[in-house]
């Protein structure tokens, strides 16, 4: 049996220190002064938060007296339950926000595609950890792997919940990478993001990244075919973006992506949460505005400020010493999650932990990216911080698995 | 990943501590917001201290259009009552004014239509309300062109001055024009906190402060409000314009043009038909023939021809011109007054031309022309009145310089001046500078500047007079003054003026005079001054197409100062002649002059 000594309590204390901030901020956003101009609905978002945190603290408790082993026997059975919450979800769920994603039972309702991503991760990583001769390195098992991720990722994307696939993709390279798929291959793989990224700032960018990123694949992998695929293929992206941006995106699409690029461009409109956003975590300064103090928040120049631009409301009543607080405690968890993953004997219990470390971070960049305007803003919430009992119990589920396995790692030792 | 963390970071550095004054700034103009409070207009007295012009409370609907919904039209166009092109140009103005800040939608709204809007407002986003004020004229005279009307501001006024904002009333025409400035007052600003619906949320605590609107300032005009009502009345459905002034000082006691506009009309939202119909009205409401209209004096310029040849020399008191049935100088100038020998007053008193073809023709053919010129000048014809309206006419009085611009050089000759000695040809006064110069005359030779405004009381306390010009006119000797205004007595004693004019109970000394009409009927002149003995008052009638001058022009006149002098009129036979009065044209109207 363990020893309390064993556990990460570190860990767990970022954990808690970011559950306070932002309760913090969510009491800001939702109670504040701003109060009087939101719903009721909205107003309780504070209190319910404050009770996902209470059940996400248990939660972090219970999960420590489970094994390890049972999460890794139980992990094609919470994948298989997971897909067909998620068809329940297409056919029977409730749409918020035009994304169809809620599944209610009776008063309660959750994000079935939330918990998707423990299982997908679980499953992932028990199935390339399963046996000593499956590894990403053949093309065939990595395509498996790949297979399993996508089916939940097509389900997001039917559910019309773009952000949470965007998560699921990008644990396509990581997993991949982390069980062996070789370095350039998983460079050819993340390519086709950075270049349109870039493409979408401008398409010299584009092209001069995918020069760029063929070489760097040359370099490393010295493989004719792969070189020549990711040339073929990065350039038909900067097309394909180029073609997209002109001839087939629908015009509302096309300003949300102008108002990203070039916000004043249309400062009423699409470009108005991009300068508010970064109006309010400039005019924090150094200490901020002082809590309730935020004009940008307590005005409600801010949108959806209890979940996808929460970092805004600290940044503008905390100022850089609460917005740089966050960053830190971020970058603690990601260096003791990464620590842990790499102390592990058991290859599972790596794979999981750089998976949620990478979901965590995906999460973490997006969403202050997008607040304060180094990405387009896309709907992601920020964990731990924003409102929403799904992903914060998803999230606080992640992390206590980990915990777990980190707590327990010492009879969690290989292929017993 | 510890790389995107720190471009993470060091983006928040830049947004947080490098760039931390933009978005500070950008930050507060956020949340506050910049509103105008709208100054009292002055108000204007009349010289017995009886308020004449006050502003009078409207409702208004506002818009804010960065937070009006479009969609919300055809639920406005309702509440409202009006067209949907109304609401949409007025929504396109305000949008080219300011996106954000409030403007006027419809002002002057009546209470019923505000209420309902405010019942609505919460599902009309960006619409508000608010107390406005109009002008308000208490008293039953009319003075229109005195007042003159407001107009709110249009984009070439906002653009032009940083104190008005789109729909701001201001002064287009008479006193509320020229003094504009004085009137308005200054702009209050008010810093509101507001939130991101523009919602306001009362007054901003900080650092920045409002101040209070400075109201405009009071004018003391030297108008007499009962005796204007009373030349209105007698004006009525006549076209034409009378001047009355106080001859020592210049104050105007009452300027009348008629036909007139109702200027209450013009004051709350504007009433577009009744804009239209006196737009194009072919009497001309909007024009003020007080000051404007451009005619030839006619005979009334014969007592001022007297002065200036005695001053001259060409003539004395004695001087004897015979009139045979007119005067013979290349061409019969014709006369029909009665035929016989004429002095200067008697030339006057019966409007002899005989008398001043002569003496014009003296004047010019010694090359005094110019001379002449400069001492008509003097009394204020052919030069700008200074008067504190706008557009006043200069007139015409001319020169050697001027004949040669209007024929071309030696393209005029005797012929075009002779004519000048009667106040025809080449010559043009407005009916206030008759005034002028007939109060030069009964003033004993002052140069007085008419005007209309006394003082300007400074919301301050503050007083600000307006300096009298009370100056000799050098070369103005009293016995040319004596003379010529012994002549104007006659005019009403024996002359054409004993018909209509004369009366026991005042000594009124007056000139008729006929502006020659190419078009029409003959204009009437009749200027006047009373009492003879100690002139108070001056009134200058102008009526065109009047024809008969004596019968048209002077019953007024001496209406006017019957009024002025006694306060009241006890003459019913002239006062219903005057009211019954239609113009004819008499043939014998030179004769009767």
């Amino acid at each position: 049996m363990s020893n309390a000594r064993d556990f990460n309590w570190s860990t767990a204390f970022a954990w808690f220190v970011l559950t306070i901030i932002g309760l913090t901020a969510i009491y800001s956003a939702t109670q504040g002064p701003v109060s009087e101009f939101l719903p009721d609905y909205i107003q309780a978002n504070f209190f319910k938060q404050l009770g996902f945190v209470v059940i996400g603290l248990l939660l972090m408790i219970g999960v420590q007296f489970v094994s390890p082993r049972s999460l890794l026997q139980l992990s094609f059975v919470f994948y298989f339950v997971g897909v067909i919450l998620m068809i329940l979800t297409l056919f029977f769920g409730a749409e918020i926000n035009g994304a169809k994603s809620w599944f209610r039972i009776g008063p309660f309702g959750f994000q079935s595609s939330e918990f998707m991503k423990i299982a997908t991760i679980l499953a992932v990583a028990n199935y390339l950890t399963s046996r000593r001769n499956i590894s990403a390195e053949n093309i065939r098992y990595a395509l498996i792997s790949v297979l399993i991720i996508l089916v939940p990722t097509a389900l997001v994307i039917a559910q019309n919940d773009f952000g949470t696939a965007i998560i699921f993709f990008a644990l396509i390279p990581v997993m991949l990478f982390w069980s062996g798929l070789p370095y350039g291959v998983s460079l050819f793989i993340i390519s086709p993001a950075i270049i349109l990224y870039l493409t979408v700032l401008g398409w010299q960018f584009g092209l001069i990244a995918a020069l760029i990123l063929t070489g760097l694949i040359f370099f490393i992998q010295r493989r004719t075919w792969l070189t020549i695929t990711s040339f073929i293929s990065g350039i038909l992206t900067v097309i394909g973006v180029q073609l997209a941006l002109s001839q087939v995106l629908q015009p509302h699409q096309i300003a949300r992506i102008t108002a990203f690029t070039n916000p004043s461009f249309d400062p009423t409109g699409a470009g108005w949460n991009v300068i508010q956003a970064k109006t309010a975590i400039g005019s924090g300064g150094l200490t901020g505005k002082g809590f309730l103090e935020g004009t940008q928040t307590q005005l409600r120049f801010l949108p959806e400020q209890w979940t996808d631009f929460v970092f805004c409301v600290i940044g503008e009543e905390f100022g850089f010493i609460g917005a740089g607080l966050v960053i830190f405690i971020f970058g603690f968890l990601f260096i003791r999650l990464l620590n842990m993953a790499g102390n592990h004997k058991h290859p599972f219990a790596q794979l999981v932990t750089v998976s949620v470390t990478a979901v965590f971070f995906i999460h973490f960049f997006i969403n202050v990216g997008s607040a304060t305007a180094l990405l387009p803003v896309i709907g992601i919430p920020l964990p731990f911080v924003s409102y929403g009992g799904s992903a914060f119990l998803t999230n606080t589920l992640m992390l206590a698995i980990c915990l777990n396995m980190d707590f327990h790692k010492r009879e969690f030792s290989i292929y017993r | 990943m510890l790389g995107l963390c720190l471009i993470v970071f060091g983006r928040v550095f830049y947004l947080q501590i490098i760039q931390y004054e933009t978005y500070a700034s950008l930050g507060e103009e956020n949340s506050i917001r910049q509103e105008f409070v709208s100054p009292a207009r002055g108000l204007i007295y009349d010289r017995n201290g009886v308020l004449i012009t006050d502003n009078e409370p409207i409702f208004s609907i506002t818009v804010t259009p960065s937070n009006f919904d479009e969609d919300k039209i055809p639920l406005l166009t309702e509440l409202l009552q009006v067209e949907d092109s109304v609401i949409t140009t007025r929504i396109d103005e305000a949008q080219r004014y300011s996106w954000y800040r409030t403007s006027p939608l419809l002002t002057d709204v009546d209470f019923e239509t505000f209420s309902l809007i405010q019942e609505n407002i919460w599902q009309l986003p960006g619409i508000g309300h608010q107390i406005e004020s109009k002008r308000h004229y208490p008293t039953n005279m009319k003075a229109s062109h005195i007042f003159g009307y407001l107009r709110e501001a249009d984009r070439n006024d906002y653009e032009s001055s940083e104190d008005l904002r789109l729909g701001d009333k201001i002064g287009k025409s008479g006193l509320e024009m020229v003094y504009e400035d004085a009137l308005r007052g200054d702009l209050g600003v008010e810093f509101l906190k507001v939130n991101a619906y523009g919602q306001s949320l009362g007054n901003y605590e900080g650092e920045r402060s409002g101040r209070n609107p400075t109201q405009g300032g009071n004018i003391i005009t030297t108008i007499d409000s009962e005796l204007q009502a009373y030349v209105e009345e007698l004006m009525q459905d006549k076209i034409g314009a009378v001047v009355v002034m106080n001859p020592h000082t210049g104050e105007i006691l009452s300027l009348v043009s008629s036909p007139n506009y109702d200027v209450e009309r013009l004051a709350g939202r504007l009433d577009r038909d009744y804009w239209v119909e006196i737009n194009s009205d072919s009497t001309r409401p909007l024009f003020n023939r007080a000051i404007s209209s451009r005619q030839p004096p006619g005979s009334t310029f014969k007592p001022l021809m007297g002065i200036i040849g005695l001053h001259l020399g060409y003539i004395t008191p004695e001087t004897v011109v015979r009139n045979t049935g007119g005067y013979r100088r290349g061409r019969l100038y014709r006369d029909i007054a009665e035929l016989g020998d004429y002095d200067l007053e008697k030339a006057i008193a019966y409007s002899s031309n005989t008398y001043f073809y002569a003496l014009m023709d003296r004047i010019s053919s010694q090359g005094d022309l110019n001379n002449w010129s400069k001492l008509v000048k003097d009394f204020g014809l052919g030069v700008p009145t200074s008067i504190d309206l706008p557009s006043s006419t200069t007139g015409i009085i001319p020169d050697s310089a001027y004949m040669d611009r209007r024929f071309g050089k030696r393209q005029w000759g005797l012929g075009d001046l002779i004519n000048l000695g009667i106040g025809q040809g080449v010559i043009s006064v407005s009916p206030l500078q008759i005034a002028q110069m007939t109060s030069s005359i009964a003033n004993g030779g002052y140069r007085i500047r008419p005007h209309l405004v006394q003082s300007i009381q400074q919301s301050n306390g503050e007083v600000q007079i307006t300096p009298e010009v009370h100056e000799k006119i050098s070369w103005v000797k009293p016995e040319y003054l004596d003379l010529v205004k012994i002549g104007m007595r006659r005019v009403v004693q024996e002359g054409s003026g004993r018909f209509y004019a004369k009366t026991n109970i005042i000594d009124i000394a007056g000139k008729t005079g006929t502006a020659e009409n190419p078009h029409g009927f003959s204009h009437g002149w009749f200027t006047s001054f009373a009492p003879f003995d100690d002139p108070q008052i001056v009134v200058t009638v102008f009526l065109e197409n009047a024809g008969f001058a004596s019968t048209s022009a002077a019953p007024i006149a001496s209406l006017i100062l019957e009024k002025y002098l006694t306060g009241e009129v006890n003459r019913p036979y002239t006062y219903n002649h005057v009211m019954n009065w239609v113009p004819k044209e008499d043939n014998s109207q030179r004769e009767a002059e």
